[in-house]
């Protein structure tokens, strides 16, 4: 599989500040969802924003789909990577909401007809059309979310960067915009890097990166990852819920002999266990 | 949740809605000069019934304007007051040291405050009917033609429009944070001069650290939208001038030129 | 029983007379025991904010009265003498970290105590105990709060509410925005601060697992209506009703009742993850015995 980013021997601090990371390399493949979890200040959205070429790394190499991220190529870059960022409030430039949509294909200088027609479609695809008119101060905070979400969909990107898009929602928000975002990477077939704490958002990925102090623990599919509850705690993350359920029943005796089950396999599972007593 | 109305938007589709934001501000600036022109019971009173044809036909209920004169009130009262006592001449009716209240102090009195009803009046009217999209548009528009000396028109009119946006925000922060430290035990708005300047360093410093939050996490977010600078960007929305803009004008220069007539010489 | 916090026929209108005119919280009566940890729950604007500010009376009824702290609040409550109510109620607001603003930590959370009139000495002693509360390390008290982490500037700014001696603490979305370990570590405390400090704790949250793990009470508000109030047991017997309040199922509820949609026959819906764990343990070894 193509890996559409390349982290190669990157090094970056803030000003000021001790070397976050210290020759960093890592991959992202193609059309995948991969989730880079870990707790709070542990350098993950640093990490997108070095990505979009936001900030500037001291040493290294970031190739976003054959470009390497850097001054002349910056625009490209980010025509290919569409960001939705923690908090809602911030990254709502435009007066209402059809003119935030508006707001990235004004910046590249899209003719007028035609930015009518792909805010129409843009908002249409994340079902705020009939809100088109609202300001920012009466929508919620996973409307205001659903909005940047149709502004990156209106720029027909590659990738997806979703920087803890979810964490300042509630529950049902945060399912909903979830829910949305894997919906729009099938339709649009993008890549979607989602940098999170919630670990049940990351058991749905198809790889997981743990993050720590900047440097990578650990990266694997979620089955190999989500079966030791004590190393997930050690570095202030929890075990998806089906990994504690898990732990319990094997405290009761039942082992299911595998590191990890997510919620289908799980239920199957327990389905089997009861009918063959 | 805020009382204090600039900058919320009310939509709807009634006639001033309806105008373009250019034409807009130019009458509201317009209007606010010719008021200046007035002078006596018939000038105010004539422009005292356009505003009030203005405010019909907005479709924004009367409420609303009476709303947005309270935050001002303590203002309005002094100078009308400062312009009872200070101004002299006519026949007075009680006078102490450099005070004086005589009829043409009343009548100036009543003036002044007819003057700021009719400003509060346009300016609210212009931002109920208004987004503050477009009226940073409509002060685009007006500025294009400085754009020939290099002044950096799009940029202020982009400034201009995000600045306006945040209001509601800032206003809801500045709520929260003056219940927080109410429940600290802060008493806002009472006690001496001093302590009230005290009083308000803790509701000031969190909402500066605020607001340069959400510029540095704001211009981020632009960044990676792709914005370079504000010189290059095609424009979503266009106000073209209407005939409702024309009929608008007309009313407005026809108001103007009565009141150069009717006014004491 | 003058500690009890009870609302009797409360309703609250905001903006009247104006076209925004919503009613936050409609007719409400409800008792809050002292002592007790209640969770209030409800989808976002259904009220729970406005509730709980009228506890110590930021927000003051449109009607009806609340009888807080041998206090009575009534729509003609003026905000003169409240200070003793204040003191009494502490408040954690969202994201509280918004509030501080003094230059170091320490003078950050002396400046409630403060401001009720505790000498600068005693203030400074109720401030470190609060910083021991919340395990913030004393070297810290020095530093400004804006070169703090976001989770220590949150434990900051409850300690600065803390340092009052509220017998009564209102935590709202408390965890809001940390990492699991923050969450943890807030919501601990909170059970600290109610087992060890018998303080009545009011939590309005979003996380359904917090509500069992943590609350003995649970209010569920509904368009500024109370519709339940209950232990969290009785509050999510009823998988349909909590659905349709716009609610999740804590997830070892949730998770039971897509066992019983496949067709596991569970009798019970589990609250925690041990008693899941334990029914499903029942059907598989229990059968066997019995067979």
């Amino acid at each position: 599989m193509k890996d559409i980013i390349q982290i190669k021997n990157i090094s970056f601090n803030y000003p000021d500040q001790p070397l976050l990371f210290d020759k960093l390399s890592m991959d992202v493949h193609e059309g995948e969802w991969t989730a880079i979890i870990g707790q709070n200040g542990s350098g993950k959205s640093t990490l997108a924003r070095l990505i979009d070429g936001l900030i500037v790394l001291k040493s290294g190499q970031i190739v976003v789909d054959g470009l390497t991220v850097n001054d002349e190529n910056i625009f490209e870059i980010r025509n290919k990577i569409g960001m939705v960022f923690q908090n809602p409030e911030d990254q709502f430039v435009g007066a209402t909401v059809e003119d935030d949509v508006a707001f990235g294909l004004e910046n590249r200088q899209v003719p007028r007809e035609e930015m009518h027609r792909i805010v129409e479609k843009s908002l249409r695809q994340v079902g705020m059309w009939e809100f088109r008119d609202r300001i920012p101060a009466n929508l919620s905070g996973g409307q205001k979310q659903r909005v940047a979400i149709a502004g990156i969909v209106a720029l027909s990107p590659k990738i997806i960067i979703l920087d803890e898009a979810t964490s300042m929602l509630d529950p049902r928000g945060r399912q909903e915009i979830l829910s949305l975002v894997n919906e729009i990477k099938k339709q649009n077939k993008l890549t979607v890097i989602s940098i999170t704490h919630d670990i049940d958002e990351a058991a749905g990925a198809d790889w997981v990166i743990v993050v720590n102090n900047g440097a990578i623990v650990e990266e694997d599919k979620p089955d190999n990852i989500f079966g030791d509850i004590e190393k997930l705690e050690s570095i202030g993350l929890s075990a998806p819920f089906t990994s504690q359920l898990m732990t319990a029943l094997k405290a009761r005796g039942i082992d299911s002999h595998s590191q990890y089950l997510n919620d289908e396999r799980l239920i199957t599972w327990i389905k089997k266990l009861i009918s063959t007593k | 949740m805020s009382n204090f109305l600039f900058g919320r938007y009310l939509p709807g589709k009634s006639w001033v809605h309806q105008m373009s934001p250019q034409s807009k501000l130019m009458l509201s600036f317009y209007f606010v000069i010719v008021i200046f022109f007035a002078n006596n019971v018939w000038t105010y009173a004539s422009l005292s019934v356009l505003i009030l044809i203005v405010v019909v036909m907005s479709g924004v209920s009367i409420g609303y304007f009476l709303k947005g004169i309270r935050p001002l009130i303590w203002l309005i009262i002094f100078t009308v007051l400062l312009q009872i006592l200070f101004s002299s001449g006519g026949h007075v009716y009680w006078h102490f040291g450099p005070f004086s209240v005589s009829d043409t102090s009343l009548i100036n009195g009543g003036y002044i405050f007819v003057r700021f009803l009719l400003i509060i009046m346009i300016s609210t009217v212009l931002t109920l009917t208004t987004t503050p999209l477009a009226i940073a548009d409509g002060v685009q528009t007006v500025l294009k033609p400085l754009k020939k000396v290099h002044f950096p028109v799009d940029t202020l009119a982009l400034m201009l429009s995000i600045a306006l946006r945040f209001v509601p925000t800032l206003m809801d922060e500045m709520e929260t944070i003056l219940n927080a430290q109410r429940s600290r035990g802060v008493d806002f708005g009472s006690g001496s001069l001093k302590h009230r300047i005290q009083a308000a360093v803790p509701l000031l410093v969190p909402l500066f650290t605020g607001a340069i939050n959400h510029a540095e996490n704001l211009s981020t977010a632009m960044e990676a939208r792709g914005f370079t600078d504000s010189e290059h960007r095609s424009k979503y929305r266009v106000y073209r001038w209407q005939r409702k803009d024309t009929i608008s004008w007309v009313a407005f220069l026809l108001v103007g030129v009565l009141v150069l007539f009717i006014r004491n010489n | 029983m003058d500690q009890e916090i009870n609302f009797n026929q409360v309703t609250h209108t905001y903006q009247v007379n104006t076209p925004f005119a919503q009613d936050a919280l409609d007719n409400v009566s409800v008792t809050i025991a002292p002592g007790s940890f209640t969770a209030i729950i409800g989808h976002t604007g259904s009220g729970k904010s406005t509730l709980v500010q009228h506890i110590n009376a930021l927000l003051k009824p449109t009607t009806g009265e609340i009888a807080v702290y041998g206090r009575t609040i009534n729509p003609n409550t003026t905000n003169k003498n409240l200070k003793q109510l204040r003191k009494h109620v502490g408040m954690v607001f969202q994201f509280p970290e918004k509030q501080l603003f003094e230059e170091t930590v320490i003078k950050d959370i002396m400046f409630g105590p403060k401001n009720y009139g505790v000498s600068e000495q005693d203030a400074r002693r109720d401030a470190e105990d609060a910083m021991k509360l919340v395990g913030l390390d004393e070297n810290l008290s020095e530093k400004s709060p804006f070169d703090l982490s976001g989770g220590q500037m949150r434990r900051v700014a409850i300690a600065g509410v803390l340092a009052m001696k509220p017998q009564i603490l209102i935590l709202d979305e408390p965890t809001a925005g940390l990492d699991p370990r923050g969450h943890k570590e807030i919501m601990d405390l909170a059970q600290e601060l109610h087992d060890q400090q018998h303080m009545t704790i009011i939590l309005v949250t979003h996380q359904m697992d917090d509500v069992v793990d943590y609350a003995s009470d649970v209010i569920v508000m509904d368009q500024g209506k109370i519709v339940k109030h209950g232990n969290p047991q009785e509050i999510f017997s009823n998988p349909q009703w909590v659905y349709s309040m716009h609610l999740d199922l804590p997830s070892s509820a949730e998770f039971a009742t897509r066992l019983v949609d496949e067709g596991v026959p569970l009798r019970h819906t589990p609250l925690t993850i041990e008693k899941l764990a334990d029914e499903i343990a029942q059907l598989v070894q229990g059968g066997q015995e019995h067979e």
